[in-house]
């Protein structure tokens, strides 16, 4: 479960007001959260790296706009670093490098592949138990737009299905993990 | 979450997983943006829920450098940054803001000034527009009297008190008016001025005042006389500066018909 966020609130107002030491606190509890999902979004070190420094920079500059209406500070910065992250991974794509790995040496870095079955049992294995117990079919949906910032026409047309379904399978799985979560519904 | 906003429900949950696109994505960005509270809750809280997904990655640590990198990073900007969220009016650069000021007021004096001597110009113009308009007309009005056939040329001669002057008189009877045309005559005593009489018989009826430059030149064109007069001489006299309506200084120059 995730920990309290009263901590990081209490740590991102004093950043709010340039204390470096907050700031560092912020960087240390967070940095790992945000450096793991741009390693599994980039899949490349140093786009990762780039993306931490950039995403903390941005958490300074910006901290007198969050609020706890926004989120938990965690929603916030993971939000920042999605973001980013799929501008950057949309940013490739433009440059018709596809997202997935390819024969780019700095892009194959990471052992992990959304494509690679291989990989999605290793990526399953470390995922919590709801997330285990969503259905392949579902699960994939999720990762592709979570991790691969793939809108739903192009997962629709990734994996030639309907765009109907793409919607029935995100909606249901996230239904299934809130469901499973025991998150309450507004 | 309400019934009436149940339609947005699909759109909050994708938009949440950052998949929604085309135009349902500017439909529900148009739709948070009015403010909806609830489906910006309810998008917050889809947020929430699919944390899962990061949360169970392996956790990876960044190396310790880039730690560093960002506190440098962010080093110039925790010098300036505290004043200006406070009060950014106090961290404003004044002497920029002053000269610029400066350089704005000098650039509106400029174009102020600019304004006003374009404006007198304009007025200049419009009064020499109007000045040749006038001039134009006099001419056109004085060619049309000269080229009467009636029009008959009278030549003055100085007189003791002006031997070097000499006047020609084109008056034209029909429009009892006429331009004389003077030389040599001296300068006009600030307190006098020349003026001109048509004599019928022994009776000088007045005809208009006139003053002659440093050179002794005037052109003078005679107001319309009246009529049942028959002119058979015209006088010149020098007399007070408003004139008057018997001759009272001396006779300068005469002419006859």
């Amino acid at each position: 479960m995730p920990a309290d966020p009263t901590i990081a609130i209490r740590l991102i107002r004093q950043v709010a007001n340039q204390d470096r030491d907050a700031f560092s606190q912020l960087y240390d509890r967070f940095s790992t959260l945000v450096f793991t999902l741009a390693m599994r979004m980039l899949r490349a070190r140093s786009d990762a790296e780039d993306l931490l420094q950039d995403v903390f920079v941005q958490v300074w500059r910006q901290a007198q706009n969050y609020s706890t209406e926004r989120g938990t500070p965690e929603a916030w910065i993971v939000n920042i670093a999605r973001s980013r992250a799929i501008d950057k991974i949309r940013s490739i794509r433009r440059m018709e490098k596809s997202f997935v790995l390819t024969d780019d040496p700095a892009r194959a870095e990471s052992s992990d592949n959304v494509e690679s079955s291989a990989a999605e049992s290793e990526a399953r294995m470390a995922m919590n138990s709801a997330l285990a117990n969503l259905p392949e079919t579902h699960r994939k949906v999720l990762e592709l737009a979570y991790f691969g910032g793939l809108t739903q026409t192009e997962i629709a047309t990734r994996l030639a299905e309907p765009l109907g379904t793409v919607k029935t399978r995100m909606r249901s799985a996230i239904q299934r993990l809130r469901e499973m979560l025991g998150a309450q519904v507004v | 979450m309400s019934n009436e906003h149940e339609h947005w429900r699909e759109h909050g949950e994708i938009y949440a997983l950052g998949a929604l696109d085309g135009q349902e994505l500017k439909e529900f960005e148009a739709h948070l943006a009015s403010g909806c509270a609830i489906c910006e809750a309810y998008v917050r809280e889809t947020r929430e829920t699919l944390a899962v997904l990061h949360r169970s990655l392996r956790p990876d640590a960044p190396p310790l450098a880039i730690k560093s990198r960002i506190l440098d990073q962010i080093a110039p900007q925790a010098i300036v940054r505290p004043r200006q969220e406070k009060t950014p009016w106090l961290n404003w650069n004044w002497w920029g803001l002053g000269i610029a000021a400066v350089a704005t007021a000098a650039v509106a004096l400029v174009l102020i000034a600019n304004l006003t001597r374009t404006q007198s110009e304009l007025e200049k113009a419009k009064a020499q527009l109007a000045a040749l308009k006038i001039e134009s007309a006099q001419k056109d009005e004085l060619l049309q009297l000269l080229s009467s056939q009636d029009v008959r040329l009278i030549e003055l001669k100085g007189l003791e008190a002006a031997p070097a002057a000499r006047a020609k008189l084109f008056w034209n009877p029909g429009a009892r008016s006429g331009v004389l045309l003077i030389n040599g005559l001296p300068k006009t005593p600030t307190d006098k001025a020349y003026e001109l009489w048509g004599i019928a018989g022994t009776e000088p009826v007045p005809a208009g005042v006139f003053r002659v430059d440093d050179q002794g030149q005037a052109r003078f064109r005679m107001p319309v006389l009246g009529r049942g007069k028959n002119f058979d001489k015209f006088a010149v006299t020098l007399e007070p500066a408003a004139g008057v309506e018997k001759p009272s200084g001396p006779m300068v120059l005469l002419g006859s018909l």
